[in-house]
């Protein structure tokens, strides 16, 4: 689920501005690091006994503003080159650049991040299963409902569509085609720290967190078709499932390998993922 | 252009100005080199270890240093990772010029740049890594400079399957990281459980940074296993326990001595109560006046409570001690002199981690024995002696 949240976060960019930002995965790690010092004690794994709707608060903000960060120094200048492929290296480099600062100013290490709704696994047929990953489910499927709902129903939405299907037109429409693209960058970003504070709990929490969940994310989205949401859904679920299979099958050392013989295979077959549409390049 | 030109003048002045201080420096100071992962999962024994070094260090020079000259650390930060253990090694050697090398933590970076030393004749104190090599090297070079001061893994597997067998357990699952340091840990304990005849129900393996052992653990249990044995770091230890957690599963896990890291006992919390792991030194069973002065003066410099990972700090302490103890006596910081004195110390030691009387000789260099090492027992955030709590 989690990495349906993330590949959604890449599907919001994509679909507007044609471009993904491929700092996802360690934006999501920059959640769980801020959503972490907000409420928990580094040192002792002690709670700072600061209410949770802090942590809450601080991820969001800095979902937004890092989003727009991105948008601004590694998207909008790669697009105005002309060049076709920059924003690929610029935010692929906007990510390191996280990663390393976070190493830097925070730490090098892991710290477990206590669930705010406990950590005692709930016994469903004698499989234990945290809150928390219920949680994730609920969220990853309310922001999905959410953004749908959004981009069908308002009017910001509509523009965020009309932006995807043709840019021109739209800026000939009166649609502020730079601010709807900073928009989608901001609600991304924020996808992807929110993702960050609700994974923290299940995994623990340390700069390089994001690092193979970004990746994974990105083969759910091509897996899943970039611009469908609920494929994406479907090539989350798939990938996690395949995965927990494996690693109880076969050997837990190989449980990455079918998700991406997985992605190959459609790569080859079906370019635009499962559920993704064809769509005509105009040259 | 011209202010380019004076500010490219200025940083050539002061990059001379550097060099010639290092080098003056050079003849009035011993330097020992330290290297260890100061950053990363396995941070805690490395940073505690080279705190260690240093207390040890600071308490040399203020009683008068070595042969009146004061002993000077360049320590390095390894990340854990082997090629950065051989890089380092060369620079501490070829470019600082040590007298001697301490550390390193992990099996991997220890095995990677451990016969840079041999090479070039300066003696090593191994201080932490518990699967380097060590005694083996002696089939391989004549004069062997590589020493350790840490149980090594076929002593802690000893005592791991001992505390086994005095608990009465029969099935026993392995379960250790795909490192080096987490796979001579399963080669040892295969070992040891094979000398008294029992044969493991279920061996899996993890990886570093895999944060949900549920699949292992639940081939382990199908497997009617009645012991955890396990190997690895704190961060991926932590998992595995939370991992039984989450499945209901509640069985005995005995250990690498890393179970004792702050690492573990953070991130497991309440499930990290009962495991169970060999130690060399025990925190808060300090009784000598040397150890309650070295927990002591350890927290007052370092402001922590409790260390990181106690038994790297004890030992990094120890490791310096030996190496001073062995240049006084050889007169004398030439590598081939010190080895000869380390390999026949005249002087009984009573360090921290227990008392060493000729820790080495020309056929071992292993200082730690079976007798030294002590079983420790997390209990609420903490380690105890595994003797005082009742099961």
């Amino acid at each position: 689920m989690i990495y349906a949240l993330i590949a959604f976060g890449y599907n919001l960019t994509f679909s507007t501005s044609k471009t993904i930002n491929f700092s996802l995965g360690n934006i999501l790690m920059l959640g769980g690091v801020v959503g972490f010092s907000l409420y928990v004690d580094k040192a002792s794994g002690a709670l700072l006994g600061i209410p949770f709707i802090v942590p809450i608060i601080g991820v969001l903000v800095a979902g937004v503003v890092t989003g727009a960060a991105v948008h601004k120094f590694a998207v909008e200048p790669s697009l105005k080159l002309k060049s076709e492929y920059t924003w690929v290296l610029a935010t692929l480099a906007v990510g390191i650049i996280i990663k390393n600062a976070v190493e830097q100013i925070w730490d090098t290490g892991d710290f477990r991040f206590p669930s705010p709704l406990g950590d005692d696994p709930l016994r469903i047929a004698g499989v234990g299963i945290y809150p928390a990953e219920i949680l994730v489910v609920i969220v990853a499927l309310l922001i999905v409902v959410g953004v749908e709902l959004f981009k069908r129903k308002t009017v910001f939405g509509k523009a965020i569509q009309a932006v995807s299907e043709d840019k021109e037109t739209a800026s000939l429409m009166g649609i502020p085609q730079q601010f709807v693209i900073q928009l989608s960058f901001m609600m991304s970003a924020t996808i992807a720290t929110v993702a960050g504070l609700l994974v923290a709990p299940l995994t623990f929490v340390s700069a390089s967190m994001g690092t193979a969940l970004g990746i994974k994310a990105y083969a759910v989205g091509i897996i899943g078709g970039l611009e469908s949401g609920w494929g994406l859904l479907f090539g989350g679920l798939l990938l996690g499932i395949m995965e927990g299979l494996t690693a109880k099958y076969i050997s837990s050392g190989y449980k990455e390998m079918p998700g991406f013989l997985l992605l190959i295979i459609i790569i080859l077959i079906k370019p635009t993922g499962l559920f993704g549409k064809k769509t005509i390049k105009k040259v | 252009m011209k202010t380019q030109s004076i500010t490219r003048a200025l940083g050539i002045a002061f990059l001379t100005a550097i060099v010639a201080t290092a080098c003056t420096k050079k003849s009035n100071d011993i330097k020992v080199g330290v290297y260890g992962p100061f950053t990363g999962g396995s941070a805690p024994m490395g940073v505690s270890m080279r705190n260690g070094v240093q207390l040890a260090v600071d308490e040399i020079n203020a009683g008068g240093g070595v042969l009146g000259k004061k002993i000077v650390m360049v320590d390095r930060d390894d990340e854990a990772k082997n090629e950065r253990g051989g890089q380092i090694m060369q620079e501490l050697l070829d470019k600082e010029e040590v007298v001697a090398v301490l550390g390193p933590i992990n099996t991997g970076v220890a095995n990677a740049s451990t016969n840079y030393p041999n090479k070039k004749k300066v003696p090593q104190i191994i201080n932490v890594s518990a699967g380097a090599k060590v005694n083996d090297y002696f089939k391989e070079v004549q004069d062997n400079y590589i020493f350790r001061i840490a149980a090594n893994d076929p002593i802690q597997a000893k005592s791991v399957v001992a505390e086994m067998m005095k608990r009465g357990y029969k099935k026993p699952a392995l379960l250790c990281d795909d490192t080096n340091f987490g796979q001579s840990g399963r080669h040892n304990l295969e070992l040891a459980l094979e000398a008294v005849s029992i044969k493991p129900v279920y061996i899996g393996k993890f990886k570093i940074k895999d944060t949900d052992m549920t699949a292992q653990l639940q081939e382990a249990k199908a497997a009617k296993a009645d012991v955890m044995l396990v190997w690895g770091i704190g961060p991926e230890l932590a998992a595995v326990s939370n991992s039984m957690d989450r499945i209901g599963w509640n069985v005995d896990r005995i250990g690498s001595w890393t179970l004792a890291m702050s690492n573990y006992i953070v991130n497991a919390g309440k499930n990290g109560n009962g495991t169970t792991m060999p130690q060399t030194f025990i925190e808060l069973s300090a009784s000598s006046p040397r150890q309650q002065k070295f927990v002591a003066d350890y927290r007052k410099k370092y402001n922590e409570n409790p260390m990181q990972s106690a038994v790297s700090a004890a030992q990094g302490y120890d490791s310096m001690y030996l190496l001073k103890m062995a240049i006084e006596q050889a007169g004398s910081t030439e590598g081939p002199k010190v080895k000869a004195a380390l390999e026949d110390l005249q002087q009984a030691y009573d360090g921290v981690t227990g008392s060493y009387t000729k820790p080495f000789s020309t056929t071992d260099h292993e200082a730690v024995k079976e007798a030294n090492v002590r079983m420790g027992m997390i209990k609420d955030g903490a380690v105890v002696e595994a003797t005082a709590v009742k099961k």
